[in-house]
């Protein structure tokens, strides 16, 4: 991908509408922090008796540095330092004593800058008011969104297949997620109008939450045809859209039809528009996230939202987080900002882009090689998820047939991520149920792939067709429902 | 997921470690005890974490998706100072990480309290607490508070007269340098405390980002001050280091003793609790940034020790002592008969009760404008009524306290600070 700046000048663009009456009655009031309320605008030589804040004199750090790679694999072995020192400005970025004191619940300026900036680039929201806050990754982004408009016994529509993280934050809030259905695309617009239309729950539905790029768990990827169709029916039924999209700068492209194809140049290849992009009212709450574009345990990413909404999420974050950790943004932020600048950021995205690209071109090679007759699925155009439906044959029917495959796997060594944790509970899903493997080909070693590909053709072919075993115990096959799930074997952030 | 070579997994999805742009991360620290400005830059000690594992963690686990626990090395930290300094009085604690003691906060609330409950709180009370619960349609039971703190007389009157649907079934304290009172409570009242929570099945979280800072009594005599400062041996113990049934959940936060803007801290209490709050970490905010862990983890492991660390702490110990000294030295002598107060023995807060003429006690709209006043004198302080559950009733607006801060503005400035708050005051007492 590539970004040009946008010409079209905000002031011409509409404000965002006035969704304020989907938010939950505490937050329709009007919301400013408390803390700005009393400080107001202090004069320069006003003494501040007021903070309950430390002296940076205390702060026992001179300076923070860190050594970074470059941006891509075209110039291997250039690094380069960059650093934080105390007193002074960073480059574009702030003081070491500033980013290790505490701030408001918006973010650090800076870092909210180059992100303002870089999402104006790449998705132009076609509203004039929108702006960014800074959260500390997707989950925790998600848990925020939902409280703005769905409290205890509300319903919230998501996708039938969705993050675990986020279906583990439903429970906690006693919010009940009401699944749509998805085919390879993702959501289906028409279900999702069919649902909203027949809709006769006790409390309104006013939100979706849809991971439209690369999907966790089923990988799929939504064309910009479907998007809008989506956004149509968001429109329709006056629906607020949690776009959460870690994956969205990981789209790889169509698989290469025949081996010797070079790699896509990941430079012309354009990304699928966000929904943020198609938000002409204002109504998608976008998650973005450095977890699967510098690393996860940063905890930094960022939500964009129109104005009002990111005032309540200021409120949020100062009630619980206050805001990531400002030594951390200070890091990124001097990173994308100066090390790298814009075009070393889309560099690494590239680079990134590309080295997922030949793990999913791999692990499609060898699935289709291996699973023939045994597994069906579709290429993912994003990410680093393959959903894979397994052929059960004859056992198909059968319910202990998931469970003993599982056991089967694990006994030949392969482990995946089974389909339950991922499954919102309904009754169409426990009438027919099919049944799927997640496999992920981020982060095992690619000389791994074919033995792992290879047992686990061997595990499904010893469950196809054969007698009932006897001596297993069976686990239940069901979906687990809306109460705490339980742990998976896999870490559930992901 | 454990290393077990015979077992093939590509059930995670996390991202490979090689895509990490992060090759080297560190920091210039000063030594332990000692502060930046009086350090040399050659002397400054080097704290450095790379891709490669020695005494701490590489980066490749530092900057990777992790559980709920925190990095170990960083976990197991807190874990043995915690032991060291409180030193638990049953067998199954345990700690877990956090991202400061606001979040903290959250999640032990969570733990107990839905829609319909009512939380004990001080009487006056950390703003953030009273802008988390409204949301969560939670009601806050105020307390009253004497000057060491909550009155254990009148938390027990409250449960004893609680008549309200859902029982009482936890009790929130700052116990040390409280926000905004700047009341620290006393073994006594820690033990008087600790038994009414005992009759009434109470939970208790003890808040306590201040515990380190605590000090000598305020002497006027500026001849012979810091001679008998607490240390770490001799601190008021803590409600945990009391707590033998495991009900109390008690919050540590790095925010106050190294810097706020790493966002670390942790959390003691039971292991069945802490299990959980790990549990609900993983589905929010995951752990403390990698950076921030880091950092903290090659600084404590590597450079100070824990005897490193409560040197340091000791050395921010006195720091807050001197700032204490010199704030009351000046308010003694600036704003007699403008305010009262009670000397605080610990923290960064200080709580005036405005002498008000009687004609202006309680008038409507009287602190607005005493507030105003200062604005206008250029000195900003924090209206009472932020720190009230009732905050938002006039009568408690018109109540006659201000809370002064002593942590952040330079000492030069502080006379400068309590002469225009006597010029502000001057007219209403």
């Amino acid at each position: 991908m590539s970004f040009t700046t946008s010409t079209a000048l905000a002031s011409k663009l509409p404000q965002a509408k006035d969704l304020s009456h989907l938010f939950v009655p505490t937050f329709r009031i009007h919301q400013k922090s408390p803390f700005k309320a009393v400080m107001g605008t202090p004069t320069l030589d006003m003494i501040n008796m007021a903070g309950g804040v430390p002296h940076p004199s205390t702060f026992p750090l001179e300076q923070v540095q860190a050594t970074v790679r470059a941006p891509s694999h075209a110039a291997p072995g250039r690094t380069g330092t960059l650093s934080l020192e105390r007193t002074q400005a960073n480059g574009s970025t702030e003081s070491l004593n500033e980013l290790l004191q505490y701030n408001d619940g918006r973010g650090m300026a800076s870092y909210c800058r180059f992100l303002r900036q870089f999402t104006e680039q790449a998705h132009a929201p076609p509203y004039a008011d929108w702006d960014v806050v800074a959260s500390c990754g997707n989950t925790d982004s998600i848990a925020k969104a939902v409280s703005l408009f769905c409290q205890q016994g509300d319903h919230i529509i998501v996708e039938q297949y969705s993050f675990p993280g986020a279906l583990s934050n439903l429970v906690f809030a006693k919010v009940k997620p009401v699944p749509v259905a998805m085919d390879i695309e993702g959501v289906d617009p028409v279900a999702l109008d069919s649902l909203c239309s027949s809709w006769t729950g006790a409390t309104l539905l006013r939100a979706i939450y849809v991971i439209p790029t690369g999907q966790n768990p089923t990988g799929a990827t939504m064309s910009l045809a479907r998007r809008k169709a989506l956004y149509a029916v968001a429109q329709k039924h006056d629906l607020v859209i949690i776009e959460d999209d870690p994956y969205y700068f990981l789209q790889l492209g169509p698989m290469p039809e025949t081996q010797d194809t070079t790699a896509t140049d990941m430079n012309k290849l354009s990304l699928v528009p966000s929904l943020l992009s198609l938000d002409t009212d204002g109504r998608v709450i976008r998650l973005d996230s450095f977890s699967k574009i510098l690393a996860p345990n940063l905890r930094c990413g960022w939500i964009t939202a129109p104005a009002y909404i990111q005032d309540r999420m200021q409120i949020l974050n100062e009630s619980t987080i206050l805001q990531p950790s400002g030594l951390t943004q200070g890091v990124i932020s001097r990173l994308l900002n100066d090390t790298w600048g814009i075009e070393g950021w889309i560099e690494h995205l590239n680079a990134l882009r590309a080295a997922y690209a030949a793990r999913r071109n791999l692990f499609v090679t060898l699935a289709r090689k291996h699973l023939a007759g045994l597994a069906t699925f579709t290429v993912p155009t994003a990410g680093m998820f393959l959903w894979m439906r397994v052929d059960l044959g004859d056992a198909a029917t059968d319910a202990t047939a998931m469970p003993r495959l599982l056991d089967a796997m694990k006994k030949g060594g392969v482990m995946m991520a089974p389909d339950m944790p991922f499954r919102v509970a309904n009754a169409a899903a426990a009438a027919a149920p099919e049944r799927y493997l997640r496999a992920a080909f981020a982060l095992a070693e690619t000389d791994m792939f074919e033995p792992a590909l290879e047992r686990l053709a061997r595990a499904i072919a010893s469950i196809r067709g054969s007698e009932l075993q006897d001596t297993q115990s069976v686990a239940c096959a069901e979906p687990i429902e809306t109460t705490a799930p339980a742990p998976i074997a896999v870490n559930s952030s992901t | 997921m454990e290393a077990d070579p015979t077992l093939l997994s590509l059930g995670a999805g996390l991202p490979h470690p090689s895509t990490f742009p992060f090759a080297q991360i560190g920091a210039h620290v000063a030594p332990a005890g000692a502060s930046v400005a009086n350090t040399a830059p050659a002397d400054m000690l080097n704290v450095s974490v790379t891709t490669s594992s020695g005494a701490i963690e590489g980066l490749g686990k530092f900057l990777q998706y992790g559980n709920g626990r925190g990095v170990p090395s960083y976990a197991a930290f807190t874990r043995e100072h915690t032991h060291r300094v409180h030193d638990p009085k049953y067998v199954d604690w345990d700690t877990v990480v956090s991202l400061g003691n606001t979040d903290a906060f959250v999640k032990a609330l969570m733990l107990f309290y839905t829609s319909g409950d009512t939380l004990l709180v001080d009487e006056w009370t950390y703003p953030a607490i009273i802008g988390t619960v409204v949301p969560m349609n939670i009601q806050l039971a105020p307390v009253r508070m004497d000057a060491e703190g909550m009155v254990p007389e009148a938390l027990d009157h409250v449960c004893t007269n609680w008549t309200g649907e859902r029982k009482l079934r936890m009790v929130y304290t700052i116990p040390t340098a409280q926000n905004p009172t700047g009341a620290t409570m006393s073994i006594a009242r820690k033990r008087a405390i600790y038994a009414v929570a005992q009759k009434h099945n109470l939970v208790i979280i003890e808040d306590d980002p201040y515990y380190y800072l605590q000090f000598e009594p305020y002497t006027a005599d500026s001849e012979h001050r810091y001679t008998n400062l607490p240390g770490i041996t001799s601190l008021v113990p803590s409600l945990l280091s009391l707590d033998t049934d495991g009900r109390v959940i008690r919050l540590d936060s790095f925010s106050k003793v190294l810097a706020p803007g790493l966002r670390c801290g942790w959390v003691t209490a039971p292991k069945y609790i802490t299990d959980k709050i790990q549990f609900h970490n993983e589905t929010s905010i995951q752990q403390p940034a990698g950076v921030s862990q880091a950092i903290v983890a090659s600084l404590m492991n590597e450079q100070w020790g824990h005897s490193g660390w409560e040197r340091h702490l000791v050395q921010i110990q006195r720091d807050y002592a001197m700032r204490r000294d010199l704030f009351v030295d000046l308010c003694l002598k600036h704003l007699n008969g403008l305010v009262e107060f009670t000397v605080p023995d610990a923290g960064m807060f200080l709580w005036f009760r405005v002498q008000l003429k009687p004609e202006l006690q309680g008038q409507t709209g009287v602190m607005q404008r005493v507030f105003d006043s200062m604005v206008a004198n250029h000195v900003l302080l924090v209206p009472g009524y932020m720190f009230s559950p009732k905050g938002a009733e006039q009568k408690v607006r018109d109540e006659p306290y201000i809370r002064a801060a002593f942590s952040f503005a330079a000492t030069t400035d502080f006379e400068a600070a309590i002469t225009r708050l006597a010029q502000a005051l001057e007219p209403f007492c």
